[in-house]
């Protein structure tokens, strides 16, 4: 079980260092079950799901020690069920929540407080959502991309209703679906780059070699408009050289740094070619 | 589409524009040596993505974030052997079942245990619970990761499977687990779908639970520790407070009948639920008190909260065997709380163990030793089992401890994190548990 606070690091942090800080405690309404966040830089807030709760809370970015949020979405215009994830879209001022228990993806304001009904809901057949549990935007492509059962699949930002998806990543080549246990995607606007790690058993994405094959977790990245059972562009995967041990992800496009969470483990990988800028 | 690139660059971080400018000049450097590097294989990039042959990216992390020293979350107490067992939930320290004496002279260096339980034969998960039945030799644990319940050996040692397994219906995710010896049933808690299962001890891999409380009238919420006071035919479960409305039968795994596909893993099949209201709130944090043999959407016979009680985040339950005291571990404010066996409402605890002297910090397990007449306490923050007097209260001393890492090393901040953030801003990195 883990202890619901967040821990905040200096990027540079290395092996087993002090946190900068620490936002824990009753006030904070975290639940040990905090499974993603996301930075809102235009607001300077950063906005946490308790799917205890069915609430999204959002702080200041400077948050520190037992500090309650700055406000909370919760109540049932809201329609949350079990949220266990949040995406900011800050340049249009949204927030996106991919529903696991609902096959549904809703939007809000990003200062949206209280009980407030979504302005835009996904959900439908043709949607393909079955089994959400991530959605990232890209607000410059207006690009919206879940994480779903059996594939990541790719949406207009504004889409709503029972839109169909525009592309689908699926299949044994691509090594994603969450039957493959896939977790986190995010998207590089700048690169038009799609970067999605996943736990799998059998063939692992890439060319045979020593390592094709195994129980492990890869990151694969992909390109913009990829559509289909098609190989990443790049990938990463677990070998005694790399030691990825996570399926959790966050970037630093400046220093080409890429976050991989894993239990209980936050490793740094630079990998500079994956954030080249492509405009 | 540029003009809304440097929008967005303009907003997010013109703070850094100068530095990113020069930092993509260097990356362009790096970029163009990497490709020439050993640990970059280049594949053929065919102009067709469903020819693509990847880039194999294999290369060690620049940096590891981690603490490599196990924590203590449950405590169970073998009076009879003079053994504690201690939950170690910490996955960066090897997830393991830690035994120590009772009895040790003090110390303030590391103690190596006795023996551990650990390895990947042993399914631990994310061990969070731990009972004990010195009469049969079993040791009981659960995980707040996996939906399992493992029996082993009291004298399990090493990288051994556990002696059986319940593996059915149980829901997934649970918090704590209790063993009513004298009705030989076993309790579990369950976080997420808000339920306390009674099984049968003698239990085997698929069955199903004796009975179980689950619903809106249960005043379950986020429920952690629980405690059977079998004379008194009372079950005792402290809740965090994070509440919505649960279905009776909720979290139990039957395949695509599942009532719903909460609590179940991301993996596992299960009814999409309708779009509806959301019922979720925050209560105030309390112990529920239920009759032992309750069953389905029960309502509590008492429920102790309020403002006065002091309870922040309870976990760990017991009772003391000498004054009935309800014991609690507070994690919230680093405390101890004790109640009245027949507590209720927004009741002062009869005593509070609390203080800077103490040496808690995030209190999450107790137990009483009735032989040696001492109170134990598991520490997660700072990596510590305090041992105190039973009667214990105030900022009093701990008799002793024991300790997995230095006095002077750094809290234990994370647990199984489940995200990872970049603040470009602060140039910081945020791990939520």
């Amino acid at each position: 079980m883990s202890q619901p606070r967040i821990s905040v690091y200096a990027s540079s942090a290395d092996g087993n260092a002090v946190p900068t800080r620490v936002i824990q405690g009753s006030r904070t309404r975290q639940a040990r079950t905090s499974h993603y966040l996301a930075i809102d830089p235009i607001r300077d807030e950063f906005a946490v799901p308790n799917p205890f709760a069915q609430a999204i809370l959002f702080f200041r970015g400077d948050a520190d020690g037992n500090e309650a949020p700055l406000r909370t979405l919760q109540g049932p215009k809201t329609l949350l069920s079990q949220p266990d994830n949040v995406a900011v879209d800050p340049l249009h001022g949204e927030i996106f929540v991919a529903q696991f228990t609902t096959d549904s993806v809703l939007v809000f304001p990003n200062d949206a407080a209280g009980d407030v009904p979504p302005t835009r809901i996904l959900h439908g057949p043709n949607t393909k959502l079955d089994g959400p549990i991530r959605v990232e935007v890209d607000p410059v492509n207006d690009l919206m991309v879940v994480t779903t059962r059996d594939a990541v699949v790719f949406f207009n930002r504004t889409d709503e209703g029972d839109a169909a998806p525009k592309w689908v990543l699926s299949g044994p080549k691509t090594g994603l679906g969450f039957s493959r246990i896939t977790r986190d995607v995010k998207l590089y606007p700048e690169g038009r780059k799609i970067i999605a790690a996943a736990r799998i058993r059998g063939r692992l994405p890439g060319p045979p070699g020593v390592d094709s094959f195994g129980d492990g977790h890869f990151i694969g990245v992909w390109q913009y408009g990829d559509t289909g059972d098609v190989e990443p562009w790049a990938v990463l995967r677990a070998t005694p050289h790399s030691q990825l041990m996570g399926r959790r992800l966050a970037f630093n496009k400046e220093a080409g740094d890429l976050f991989v969470g894993g239990d209980g483990i936050v490793q740094v990988y630079h990998l500079p070619e994956i954030f080249e800028r492509t405009e | 589409m540029m003009r809304r690139f440097r929008r967005f660059d303009r907003l997010a971080s013109s703070r850094i524009r100068p530095i990113a400018m020069a930092a993509i000049l260097l990356l362009t450097a790096v970029w163009i040596q990497t490709r020439k590097s050993p640990g970059v294989v280049l594949a053929q990039q065919g102009g067709a993505a469903s020819q693509r042959q990847p880039i194999i990216l294999d290369r060690p992390p620049a940096r590891v974030l981690s603490d490599p020293n196990p924590v203590f979350r449950a405590v169970a107490i073998d009076t009879e052997r003079g053994e504690m067992f201690m939950a170690n939930d910490k996955e960066s320290a090897g997830a393991s079942i830690l035994v120590y004496p009772t009895q040790f002279t003090p110390t303030d260096r590391i103690m190596e245990p006795r023996r551990r339980i650990a390895g990947p034969n042993t399914d631990l998960g994310m061990v969070c619970g731990l009972a004990l039945s010195p009469q049969h030799g079993e040791l009981y644990s659960v995980s707040g990761e996996t939906g399992t319940l493992n029996v082993f050996s009291l004298q399990a040692s090493g990288d051994v499977p556990p002696v059986r397994r319940l593996d059915g219906i149980i829901p997934r995710a649970n918090a704590g687990v209790y063993l009513d010896a004298a009705n030989d049933e076993l309790w579990i808690t369950t976080e997420h779908v808000n339920r306390v299962s009674a099984y049968r001890r003698t239990f085997q891999e698929e069955d199903e639970p004796l009975r179980y409380i689950q619903g809106p009238s249960t005043q379950l919420a986020d429920p952690h520790g629980v405690y059977v006071d079998s004379e008194a035919n009372e079950i005792y479960v402290t809740n965090h407070g994070n509440w919505r409305e649960t279905q009776t039968g909720e979290g139990e795994v039957r395949g695509a009948d599942s009532l719903t596909r909460s609590s179940l893993g991301y993996n596992v099949p299960g009814r999409a639920l309708p779009l509806g209201p959301s019922t979720g709130k925050f209560l105030p944090a309390s112990i529920t008190v239920y009759s032992r043999t309750a069953n389905g959407d029960a309502e509590p016979v008492r429920v102790i909260q309020g403002p006065r009680t002091r309870l922040d985040q309870p976990d760990g339950i017991t009772q003391d065997p000498v004054t009935g005291e309800i014991v609690v571990a507070n994690t919230g404010d680093d405390s101890v709380l004790f109640f009245a066996r027949d507590a209720t409402g927004n009741m002062l605890p009869v005593r509070v163990l609390q203080g800077t002297a103490t040496k808690l910090q995030g209190p999450v397990g107790v137990s009483v030793d009735r032989r040696h007449n001492e109170l134990w306490v598991a520490s997660w923050d700072n990596h510590i089992a305090a041992v105190f007097p039973r009667t214990a209260h105030g900022d009093m001393a701990p008799l002793r401890v024991i300790r997995t890492a230095p006095e002077n090393a750094p809290l234990a901040s994370m647990g199984r994190i489940g995200a990872v953030a970049y603040d470009a801003k602060r140039d910081e990195i945020l791990v939520p548990n």
